[in-house]
Parts: C-alpha cells; sequence; structure tokens
C-alpha cells in the first residue's frame, strides 16, 4: 500500500572502531544505556515520528540484530501494512553482490522503497543517540519543495574538521559540501540523517551505480552529485542531544552523558520514549550494603558491593567489596568479590574474578585511557588490566 | 504439545485486602516491584508448556483485563488456544449474578468452554498465589501415581485467611481436608489440582445435579472415598495473598535474596507486561539498600527495606523505611515514610510524616495526596 513517507536504516557496519565490542555483532546491536541498544534510538524516533515502515539494511553479523529486532514488536513495528523489515544483500538472477557502500545498500532494495510508492525516504543510521521527530524534517522538506535535505547541527569550530561539513545560504539552502574540511568554511556538520524525494533519489541512485568510479556512499558520491546537478538541498538545524557513537570513547561518554542533567540527554521525559527488547528479570535489588550513587540500575542488577557514576545493564551484578567506578556494565556482566573497576567499558556476560583490577582513575599520566573487556571474557581472579588496555574472550591483551 | 491446559480462577473478593481492592481484583494486585499476582501463575503455566489457559472473572475486573491483555506477554497471544477470558454470563445466566459460590459453580458457569478444551488434563489454580513452581512436574507426578486427582501441598505454613488444609496418609493420599480450621493440621493445601478433562466434566454435572458448588467441600473432602486424591508436595515458597498483612509480610520477604533467586530463577522467569521505563537513576547523596527497585525510578533520598515499582519518585532529604511503594508515588522533600503500602500515584508532600505498624501496615488508596 502507499506510504507517504518510510525509512531506510542503514545497519550494515562493522564499527570497527568499538574493536571488541563489536568482534560479534553489528554496532547498532551494540547495548546502550543500561537497558537501550544503539538500534533503539532510531527505531523508537520513527515509531514516534509516526513512520511506520522501516527497512533495516544489515550486512555485517546480523544474527544478534536480527533476533533482536524480531517481529518489531517493543517498537510498535508488527504491522500487517508496512512494519519494520530486515533487509539482508540477496542473490538475484544476475549474481550476488554485497552491500558496496551506503548508497549502494539501498539502490539494491529500490524493489522494497518502490513497493510502498512513497514520496519521501528517511536515511537513517545505527550509530547515533538522540531523540528527534523526523515528522517534523520532512515537512520543512516538503515546505521548501526540496530533492534532499539534510539534519545538521552546529559543532565547535575546531572540531569542524571531523565532520561532512555544509555550506548554505541565507535561508538554509545548501551551497557546498565538503567531507572533512581541512579549513571548514561553516561549523553546520551533517548529522547523517537525510530525507530525499523518493523520484529523485531513485534517479540518482541508478546513475550513481552506473558509475564504475563512485563509491556508491551518499556522503562521498550522492549529495555532491545531487549539488552539482543544482537540486534544491536544504539544512534542516536541529539543536538537540545527538553523539556518533562510533568510537570506544563517545560510547563510554555518551552512557555518561545519561548521568548528567546538563548533558541534554534525558531518557526520563516520557514525550518521547525509547523503547526496547527487554529481558524478565525482576527489579534490580540493592543488597545491605550496597553504596549505590550517581548511577543507573535496572531489572536484574544485584548490587551487594559499590557502585559509582556508572551504568550499570540488565542482569549485571556486584559482588559484596566490589567497586565499579564511572564504568559500564553490560547486561550479564559480573564483578566478583573485592574486584575493582574504574573507567571500563565491561562487555555482556564478562566475569571479573574476585580482586582483579581493571582500568583505573586518570592520573594525567601519558597514555591513560578507558579500558575495555570484550565480550563473554572471563576475566581470571587478581588479574590485573592497566587503563587504557583491552581485552578480548581469547585473553589477548592490547593497548587500545 | 504439552497435555494440560490451564484454568485460572479471579472471582474470589477478599474483603482481608481492604484498600488493596478497591479498583482491582486480588489477581491484579501489584507485588514484587513489577508483578501483579497473576503473573506468577500465568508464567507457571507458560514455563511448563501450557499453550492454552481461561481466566474465569467475577467481579472489578477492569484492571486484571488491561493488565493482560490478548496474552501476548506470556506468549499466549496465539491462532489456536491462546489465553482466554470467561466473563460471568459467557455460557448462561444461571450462575454469576452474586458472584460465584465456589469453583464448582464457577466452571459450571463456563462449561461449554470446558468441553472445548483440547487437552486431556486440567490444572486448576488460583490468581492469589505467590510460587515458582514447576507445574510440568506435578503433571508428571500425576499421571505416574495413576491419582484421580493430585492436589499441590505445602508444609511451611504461612499464616492465611481461609486455608485450607491436607491431612496425608499412605502414599501421599488425601484422608482428610480441613477448611479454615481454627488449628491447622497436615499440610497446607495451595488450591492447585490436576484432574483429568472427563473427570472435571463429570465433576461439575454431578455437582450442579445437587447444587454443590465447593471444591475443596463438596469433592475434596465430600468424594474422599470414591476418588483416589492425592498430594504432591512442593518444598519451596509459596504464599496465598488475602489480607494487607499477608501482602506486606510477603513483600518483605522478597526483600530476602533467597526468597528472591528462587521466584526470579533463569531456568523458570516470571513474566510481566513490559513497562517500557528507562532504568533507575540513583542521585549523588542517597543511600538506598536492601530494597528491589523498579526501572524509570529517580531516589534520591534514602530507601531502606522496601519493594519499590516503576515510575517512583522520593525526594531529597525524603526517608522511606519498610515499605511499599506502587507505580508512580512521589515521596515529596523531607517527608518520612515507614509501614507504608502506597497504591499507585499516591503522593506523600513534603515534610509529611506517615508510618504504620509491622503488625498493623498502612495503605494508602490509590491516587491520594497526603
Amino acid at each position: 500500500m502507499k506510504k507517504e513517507c518510510i525509512a531506510m536504516l542503514l545497519a550494515g557496519g562493522q564499527g570497527s572502531r568499538l574493536y571488541v565490542l563489536t568482534e560479534n555483532m553489528a554496532k547498532p546491536a551494540v547495548p546502550f544505556g543500561g537497558k537501550f541498544r544503539i538500534i533503539d534510538f532510531p527505531l523508537s524516533n520513527c515509531t514516534n515520528a509516526g513512520i511506520d515502515t522501516v527497512g533495516v539494511l544489515t550486512q555485517y553479523r546480523p544474527l544478534e540484530l536480527n533476533s533482536y529486532i524480531g517481529s518489531g514488536q517493543p517498537w510498535d513495528l508488527d504491522r500487517d501494512d508496512g512494519g519494520v523489515h530486515i533487509l539482508p544483500p540477496y542473490q538475484s538472477a544476475t549474481g550476488a553482490s554485497w552491500y558496496k557502500g551506503t548508497a549502494n545498500a539501498i539502490y539494491q532494495n529500490i524493489g522494497f522503497v518502490d513497493m510502498y510508492d512513497p514520496e519521501y525516504v528517511v536515511v537513517l543510521s545505527g550509530d547515533h543517540i538522540y531523540k528527534m521527530d523526523y515528522s517534523d524534517m520532512v515537512a520543512a522538506h516538503k515546505k521548501a519543495g526540496a530533492a534532499c535535505t539534510i539534519a545538521v547541527m552546529e559543532v565547535p569550530w575546531s572540531e569542524a574538521s571531523r565532520f561532512g561539513i555544509m555550506s548554505v545560504d541565507g535561508e538554509d539552502n545548501i551551497t557546498e559540501f565538503a567531507e572533512k574540511p581541512k579549513e571548514p568554511k561553516s561549523n553546520l556538520a551533517s548529522m547523517g540523517i537525510y530525507v530525499f524525494t523518493w523520484s529523485k533519489m531513485r534517479e540518482f541512485l541508478i546513475a550513481d551505480e552506473n558509475n564504475p568510479d563512485s563509491e556508491n556512499d551518499f556522503g562521498k558520491n550522492i549529495i555532491p552529485a545531487m549539488l552539482g546537478a543544482g537540486e534544491k538541498m536544504i539544512a534542516y538545524r536541529f539543536a538537540g542531544y545527538w553523539k556518533d557513537v562510533g568510537t570506544l570513547d563517545s560510547l563510554w561518554d555518551a552512557n555518561m552523558d545519561m548521568l548528567a542533567t546538563g548533558s541534554g540527554l534525558n531518557l526520563f521525559e516520557r514525550e518521547w520514549p525509547i523503547y526496547g527488547r527487554s529481558t524478565s528479570a525482576p527489579p534490580a535489588f540493592l543488597g545491605k550494603n550496597s553504596a549505590t550513587h550517581h548511577s543507573v540500575v535496572t531489572r536484574g542488577c544485584v548490587v551487594e558491593g559499590a557502585a559509582e557514576n556508572s551504568v550499570l545493564s540488565e542482569n549485571s551484578v556486584i559482588e559484596e567489596g566490589a567497586e565499579v567506578q564511572y564504568s559500564i556494565l553490560m547486561p550479564g556482566a559480573v564483578v566478583k568479590a573485592g574486584a575493582k573497576v574504574a573507567y571500563a567499558v565491561i562487555g555482556e556476560d564478562v566475569v571479573i574474578g574476585e580482586n582483579a583490577k581493571i582500568g583505573s582513575i586518570p592520573d594525567g599520566a601519558e597514555g591513560w585511557g578507558i579500558t575495555v573487556v570484550g565480550p563473554e571474557t572471563k576475566v581470571p581472579d587478581n588479574y590485573e588490566l592497566k587503563a587504557n588496555h583491552m581485552l578480548s574472550k581469547t585473553m589477548k591483551e592490547v593497548v587500545r | 504439545m504439552n497435555g494440560l491446559h490451564g484454568i485460572i480462577f479471579s472471582y474470589e473478593k477478599e474483603p482481608g485486602l481492604r484498600e488493596l481492592i478497591e479498583h482491582r481484583m486480588p489477581a491484579s494486585i501489584p507485588f514484587g516491584g513489577r508483578y501483579r499476582i497473576i503473573d506468577f501463575m500465568l508464567s507457571n503455566m507458560q514455563n511448563a508448556g501450557i499453550t492454552d489457559v481461561g481466566i474465569v472473572l467475577h467481579g472489578n475486573y477492569q484492571s486484571l483485563l488491561d493488565h493482560v491483555g490478548n496474552g501476548k506477554t506470556w506468549d499466549m497471544s496465539r491462532k489456536y488456544g491462546g489465553l482466554r477470558i470467561l466473563p460471568p454470563f459467557a455460557d448462561n445466566r444461571k450462575y454469576g449474578g452474586d458472584g460465584f459460590r465456589g469453583k464448582m459453580e464457577a466452571l459450571a458457569g463456563v462449561r461449554s468452554y470446558l468441553e472445548q478444551i483440547r487437552q486431556d488434563y486440567v490444572v486448576l489454580a488460583d490468581s492469589d498465589l505467590i510460587i515458582n513452581i514447576d507445574l510440568d512436574e506435578v503433571y508428571d507426578a500425576h499421571i505416574a501415581s495413576g491419582a484421580d486427582i493430585t492436589c499441590v501441598c505445602t508444609a511451611n505454613y504461612k499464616k492465611t485467611e481461609d486455608a485450607t488444609f491436607c491431612v496425608l496418609g499412605e502414599d501421599n493420599k488425601v484422608a482428610k481436608t480441613l477448611i479454615n480450621p481454627k488449628k491447622p493440621e497436615g499440610y497446607h493445601c495451595l488450591e492447585i489440582y490436576i484432574l483429568s478433562k472427563e473427570l472435571l466434566l463429570r465433576l461439575v454435572d454431578e455437582c450442579e445435579a445437587e447444587d454443590k458448588f465447593s471444591f475443596r467441600r463438596d469433592v475434596l473432602n465430600a468424594m474422599g472415598d470414591k476418588l483416589d486424591i492425592r498430594a504432591y508436595v512442593f518444598g519451596g515458597l509459596a504464599a496465598q495473598i488475602r489480607t494487607v498483612k499477608e501482602y506486606y509480610d510477603r513483600s518483605m520477604d522478597m526483600l530476602q535474596p533467597r526468597v528472591y533467586r528462587e521466584l526470579s530463577t533463569a531456568a523458570r522467569p516470571i513474566r510481566a507486561k513490559e513497562d517500557d521505563e528507562t532504568p533507575t537513576y540513583i542521585a549523588p547523596d542517597s543511600t538506598c539498600v536492601n530494597s528491589l527497585i523498579a526501572d524509570g525510578c529517580e531516589i534520591a533520598g534514602d530507601v531502606e527495606n522496601c519493594v519499590v515499582f516503576p515510575g517512583v519518585k522520593v525526594a531529597k532529604g525524603a526517608t522511606v523505611k519498610n515499605s511499599v511503594l506502587f507505580k508512580g508515588v512521589t515521596v515529596e522533600e523531607n517527608a518520612v515514610v515507614s509501614y507504608v503500602i502506597a497504591d499507585k500515584g499516591v503522593t506523600i508532600r513534603r515534610g509529611g510524616k506517615l508510618a504504620g505498624h509491622e503488625s498493623y501496615p498502612m495503605a494508602i488508596s490509590k491516587g491520594s495526596t497526603i
């Protein structure tokens, strides 16, 4: 059935800069904020914005992500007409190919989009933490009569060279686009969120596919091609909380932002809820001697020890005498008695042995950084993992 | 497919639950920080592989309907079978005008439903029971013993209103059934029964013909000679919730790690309707100890020995001890609360002092501001 607007969510990336955390799962499936996964943010934004049809483009290690999304019921996206669809690469009569780039992923699914014959397509990534009303952005796109609208936010000038930067005229028409410019002409950074008029997008996707020199990427190829062709492209300014959690440091930061009222990441307000598939664990249990301060806890947590400035996910356990500071315990992580964890990201189902010492408080020394333990690692008793080190399931220890 | 069909009764009024049942049936009283009491029996059935369950209703059951919905939470939203709600007058207008006098009458009221049961055996259970029991094992024991009726009993009696007791003879045969005796004797009967569909239908018809309505009096006690009735002795935790005091004591029991672990064993999880709450935030200067805390709370004050449901706010300087706070309760700054059961949406204003006693916990009606 015809839809005015559908969303395509790019969730195929490996997220190699999350290292051990994405060894066995795609980045959008990485746990966030105690009981969410990164992909809950764009999916919840879609359902809250009234977009009931979402294609999720998967490629790298899709098992975890597929089973997490399931029928889409937690996001109210289990629909007879529309709903959430997982779109992996597929084989066709003329051969099979992986998704070569973000634009190619959508090119290969033109048939899926055509099925809904939409006026507009919202293109999203699966690695951002933010709350945004896409329907407002689509309205701005319609009003301007644009072929493409790109969400942008002002970033400090000093950081502008890390982003895709848009130059605009007085009416926020995009005049120039530069990917990670050395000398930025503007401080409006692309958030990787696009609204396209489907008929236009379709044309440019086909032309791009026919260009053998193209990398088939939205930022590198489609956007410059559309600008070059003189299409109307506008910037949509966004001022709320938004963070790309593509690196270990930014993932840790964004989790800590949950605890900081000034950060702008408010998951408590009920106007724009974030949904997730959650487990059926009982409420958190804080024991007789627990000392939990400035932290978030959730179902299934058992805290007998101390937690400070930390995010404790579903079914994580801190035994008596253990201390966790400025850290993230992902679902099912267990910190045994007497162990100390500081400034660390502890992966899913990790066990930190008794009296082990993981990470340390910043001491100003050269080479300090967040410590990371990969999913399912069993850290032996008394083990010491220094700051800025990373340990994987196979007990391979590396400096980040 | 499992050969068991589940029937859950939710018609008893239990006046001893006072404020807690002003707006709901005992089955949908919140318990343990995120459950409703009926979640335990529905999950027990789900964990035993039971797919078809009927809930026999009477009374103010709107809150229960809102909670169980289509049964999706327990995987009972099925194309065939699944969860069926059986309201009064479902079948005929003969029974249920003033509520059901007993289980046999309630069953007679849904006789056509009973006839259509696809399974050969039926488990009957109440909805006021807190328990995590492997019903599949009870079923196996029933088949192995060749008994006509198996009833689940426990040796660990906790004081319960209107309790039933079974005195057991050889091979756990029920020798005598005592109904609400002054002096407990034998085993506490948890009123979970397994019997064949065929026998159930026969008993319903026999009782109806003689205007008999009570399962424990007219079947367990009266037919002890004719039927082979045996007990399955359950060694775990079990409690029927029939008064405010029982509710309070069992809630406080949940704070014992042994109880918490047994009821929430990962092997047989208890499922509750999803609340879609964010995690709970515990502020820097708060003390939060020996408590169960659900999601979506903001705890800035001191909380000790409490069961806290989703979305509760305890402001800075407030102290809450030995209490149960239902969903959305707000305790404002410097309020002091102890031995209280605060129902949904209760607000305790700034500086307010509210104290019940261990022997008589204070229950506060839904939505009150104090």
